[in-house]
């Protein structure tokens, strides 16, 4: 049983990596766009959020509902004032960018948060717990992994079968050629990082119940999302999920082996897929 | 040069119109116009200047706002989303499809950003069924992504994608470059059907005899400049030559 334990912690782990992975595979994956600010916006929402559950005395639920539209907001201006002036086909001037702006985001959260590791009280919710037979499954890794799941789903349709899904798709193809065929890139482009950062809002939630965020958190995390998006396969928001699941049992089943190697075999298990499969698990051949 | 003709029956016309890329002045005081369902040729040997005037008209290249006009309207400089909005849509050079989309879906973002024309203009806009009828292999190749086409079906998928912008001029650029004869023939035998509605065609072509056949007027260019205009039909071949070459060259 002890395996079997250790995947099912592992694919609940890989929900709440999949939730960091889903905005990073929007914009890495399909835009092509490198912001290693992503893990410091996630740490910076997530202590919003402790900072608003504190003040207002509100629940779990109504700080996501609060937080998901300060962090489209904040995702929105990151495009139209930071990544919009550095879009073309070479990616190092948004890598640079956005590292600057990862930097100055820990020194601001160290300054406003200092160093302390703090985290959401979940009302009870971290500690409920239902049995599957032998194993015991937490009630909160089991809703993040849910949530992980309809969220994938949610962007994946959108991606898909809508108007701003095309016309994203078109953009990050051809950006010339979507603006001769009327779409406006830039205000494509900012409507889908305020949605890449607007599900961050909702994974430092999540991330801030089940765990502890500190401000200098944010790389390890943007270091989980890169790497689930190159598992799974550029462009596929699936192959990030999947990637996701990938390095969430990877890591619980490295835990089992030692409690100094889980952390550890997630990265193997990257470096082996980037040998063997770099194209990713769901990517096209190309 | 004729007398200069009322301002109103021109769909699109361009004043004094200068483009550079940055220091390099590409166009040099362009006059030139097109009248509704009028399918205008430019021709001209590379480089000189043809893809420039027809970017520029799109919007891709800055201009001042009173170089174009477009229905009457100042439109130099306005973004290409916007000209798409006007009226204006590109079948750019390279088909420059979105790579990674089926072809249906190349065809949905154009409907999806497509300009609304008045109702009461009572054109027939353009539909994916419509299209289907003028490219029937478009149909059956619906599902497939694009980078998979030939040349032809690319360029058919291009053109689609312009007409579903339900442009009042479409402006083509190097239709049939690397194509096929029979190819570009029944590209070339799509255009009237294009313009019976009404829509302006401007052709960017290298094949002059081709571009003088499908057009009823031509403008020649040579470095950056306009050097000749007139009707397709009755322009001598030996004018045309001189234009194209320059006088200093001797006519082949």
């Amino acid at each position: 049983m002890p395996w079997l334990d250790a995947l099912v912690q592992g694919l609940l782990l890989g929900g709440m990596y999949a939730q960091y992975a889903l905005g990073m595979a929007l914009m890495f994956g399909v835009m092509r766009i490198v912001n290693t600010a992503h893990g410091d916006l996630m740490v910076l929402l997530a202590l919003m959020g402790v900072s608003l559950a504190g003040a207002l005395a509100v629940g779990p639920y109504v700080v996501i509902g609060m937080l998901v539209p300060i962090a489209a907001v904040l995702g929105w201006l990151l495009q139209r004032l930071v990544l919009n002036r550095v879009l073309g086909n070479d990616p190092l001037p948004s890598l640079i960018a956005t590292y600057g702006l990862s930097i100055a985001l820990q020194n601001l959260m160290l300054q406003v948060w200092s160093a302390d590791t703090r985290s959401l009280p979940g009302d009870g919710l971290e500690f409920d717990s239902i049995a599957l037979g032998d194993l015991f499954v937490g009630v909160l890794p089991l809703q993040i992994f849910i949530a992980a799941l309809l969220m994938s789903a949610g962007l994946d349709l959108t991606l898909r079968y809508t108007a701003f899904g095309r016309a994203l798709r078109a953009a990050s193809a051809d950006p010339e050629a979507a603006a001769i065929t009327g779409v406006d890139p830039r205000r494509v482009y900012a409507a889908a990082t305020a949605l890449a950062v607007g599900m961050l809002g909702v994974a430092a939630v999540c991330q801030s119940l089940r765990a502890t965020v500190s401000p200098a958190d944010g790389p390890a995390q943007l270091i989980y999302a890169f790497e689930a998006v190159i598992i799974g396969g550029m462009g596929s928001i699936w192959g990030a999920f999947l990637g996701a699941m990938v390095l969430g049992v990877a890591q619980a089943i490295g835990f089992r082996l030692d409690a100094g190697w889980g952390i550890l075999s997630g990265h193997l298990v990257f470096l082996a897929v980037l040998a063997i499969r770099p194209q990713g698990l769901m990517s096209r051949k190309n | 040069m004729t007398a200069m003709p009322p301002p109103l029956p021109w769909l699109l016309s361009t004043h004094a119109l200068d483009a550079r890329y940055g220091d390099f002045q590409a166009l040099f005081g362009i006059e030139f116009s097109i009248a509704p369902g009028e399918v205008v040729a430019l021709i001209g040997a590379n480089g000189a200047g043809k893809s420039t005037l027809l970017r520029s008209l799109m919007g891709l290249l800055p201009v001042a706002s009173d170089m174009v006009r477009f229905d009457n309207v100042q439109v130099g400089g306005c973004p290409p989303h916007q000209m798409v909005q006007r009226g204006v849509a590109m079948v750019p050079e390279g088909r420059r499809l979105f790579t990674g989309m089926s072809v249906e879906d190349n065809l949905r973002v154009a409907i999806d950003q497509a300009r609304r024309p008045a109702p009461e203009q009572n054109v027939p806009l353009w539909t994916i069924e419509r299209l289907h009828a003028l490219f029937p292999i478009l149909k059956d190749k619906r599902r497939t992504p694009v980078e998979s086409l030939s040349g032809g079906q690319q360029q058919m998928v291009a053109i689609a994608r312009g007409l579903l912008s339900q442009p009042r001029l479409l402006l083509c650029d190097e239709l049939s470059l690397g194509l096929a004869p029979l190819v570009i023939r029944e590209i070339y035998a799509a255009l009237p059907g294009i313009t019976a509605a009404g829509t302006a065609i401007v052709l960017v072509e290298q094949d002059v005899a081709l571009a003088c056949r499908a057009s009823n007027r031509l403008y020649c260019m040579l470095e950056g400049r306009i050097t000749l205009t007139g009707r397709s039909a009755d322009t001598p071949r030996e004018a045309i030559a001189r234009a194209y070459f320059g006088a200093g060259h001797a006519v082949a």
